[in-house]
């Protein structure tokens, strides 16, 4: 068992402000906690993670549940999640089929999140604190797509800012990695979001630009 | 359907956390005009909102500081530079916030915010957390920012972008080059055309801002859950209550 703390940035820009107000709804806690992966495990949602405290912004559960409502609803038609439509749609479907488990620990500062096998996912104190709203979801996005079958297969390239050479890129966009799952999703929240500001949108771009330029071993030739 | 019983009694021992509540993240140290922090408050704020009239409150939220004129520029950028330096999301917003604005005045803050050394990175050995990345984003931001002014004609904002085409960060590079080209003069293009042939970088005029619609889409669909399993999301909308 690990402890720690943390102290709370500012839940203006993140979006956690607002959509903490919206999800702060039984009928929404009951819905995220059964979709995506928190029920069968509270355990992991307890002592301090917010599971008694699910509408608290400041605690990491209502900022999870933050990130799920911005997956399910960010399509203004949000009730097709038909694989045909774009990711912006069925991402939230991604998720739901591919994550068994979602399960909230300190970490160690080296990650967002990890997939392991069997449908977990585990998320550490970054996907809670740096991340805004549309970031977590496309945390879960990236996450599913490794429990759907595809690890990362190549190193960054030079000049990344994830590190030149490290582990950890996609080789290709056509890999259909869970970068590009990422940066689709975000791309598409750019270009088509909805109950979101311009700013978050701008928020989106910039980082969907910034995986497509640092997260792919060969650079997919365009930008957002 | 879930493959275990619901909420499962637990052997081991979970994570604990315990949160600070952190104080406000502006101090507005060089500025007394409460009416004015106030509304740069707001507009941050607005810029997280949710719901159907989210983007209504921002922009109204907006307007109301466009009547102060450009001299709220000293103010937003004396605040960036007094946050601290992993408040990442915090100065992020503050750039977006001179972006938005579009006063071509901005030109010189946004130099200064491009131009900072970037610090080294925090996160060595992560593949997804980057201390880089978040520098690098609000550097981007705030070239999108000279990109409007060049839009706008604004010239000394096109300068800036062909001084930082030749960035040391791809990103920035390559969001300087897009932007100059979508917006600069022919002389504008022409120089930066002798400048990426001078750096052997002529590639990063090959990288094209697409429409979403035209990228290579995703082949989705491999983990089809019954119709029967699938439970519909409630509406989007419902009123907030308390627990």
């Amino acid at each position: 068992m690990a402890s720690c703390t943390y102290t709370v940035p500012d839940k203006a820009a993140s979006g956690d402000n607002f959509y903490g107000a919206v999800i702060c709804n039984q009928a929404y806690v009951d819905y995220f906690w059964n979709t995506y992966g928190f029920s069968g495990n509270k355990a992991y949602w307890d002592d301090g993670w917010g599971w008694d405290d699910c509408c608290n912004t400041s605690k990491p559960l209502a900022r999870a549940f933050n990130g799920c409502y911005a997956l399910t609803y960010s399509a203004s038609d949000y009730l097709n999640d038909s694989y045909s439509a774009p990711i912006l749609n069925w991402g939230r479907r991604y998720v739901r089929e591919n994550i068994d488990d979602l399960r909230s620990f300190c970490g160690d500062g080296t990650a967002i999140a990890r997939s392991k096998s069997g449908g977990l996912v585990e998320v550490y104190l970054g996907f809670f604190y740096s991340k805004d709203v549309p970031g977590r979801a496309e945390t879960l996005i990236h996450e599913s797509r490794h429990q759907g079958g595809k690890p990362h297969d190549a190193n960054f390239p030079s000049g990344s800012v994830f590190g030149s050479g490290k582990s950890g890129a996609d080789s290709s966009w056509d890999y259909e990695g869970a970068w590009m799952y990422g940066a689709l999703y975000l791309w598409w929240y750019f270009a088509e979001g909805a109950r979101t500001t311009s700013a978050l949108r701008q928020r989106a771009r910039q980082r969907g630009n910034l995986v497509i330029d640092n997260a792919f071993a060969t650079h997919p030739g365009f930008s957002i | 359907m879930p493959s275990k019983s619901f909420d499962t009694p637990f052997l081991a021992t979970p994570d604990t956390l315990e949160i600070r509540q952190a104080e406000h993240p502006f101090s507005f140290l060089n500025s007394k005009d409460e009416k004015l922090n106030a509304l740069i408050v707001e507009a941050v704020n607005r810029m997280g909102g949710v719901g159907d009239d989210a983007e209504e409150n921002y922009r109204r939220a907006l307007n109301s500081l466009t009547k102060r004129g450009p001299s709220v520029l000293d103010v937003i950028l004396a605040e960036y530079e007094n946050l601290p330096e992993d408040s990442y999301l915090d100065r992020w917003s503050l750039v977006q916030l001179i972006v938005e604005l579009r006063y071509p005045e901005a030109v010189k803050s946004l130099n200064r915010i491009i131009a900072a050394r970037i610090p080294a990175e925090k996160f060595r050995k992560s593949h997804d957390m980057s201390t880089v990345a978040e520098e690098v984003m609000i550097r981007t931001t705030a070239v999108e920012g000279l990109v409007r002014l060049s839009a706008d004609g604004v010239v000394e904002a096109r300068d800036v972008l062909l001084k930082y085409a030749a960035h040391r960060t791809f990103s920035i590079r390559r969001a300087c080059v897009q932007g100059l080209m979508q917006t600069g003069t022919d002389d504008d293009k022409r120089k930066l055309r002798r400048l990426l042939k001078e750096r052997k970088e002529e590639a990063l005029l090959k990288i094209k801002q697409v429409d979403v619609r035209s990228a290579p889409q995703p082949i989705g669909g491999r983990f089809v859950v019954p119709a029967q399993v699938k439970r519909e999301a409630p509406p989007p909308d419902l009123r907030a209550t308390k627990e």
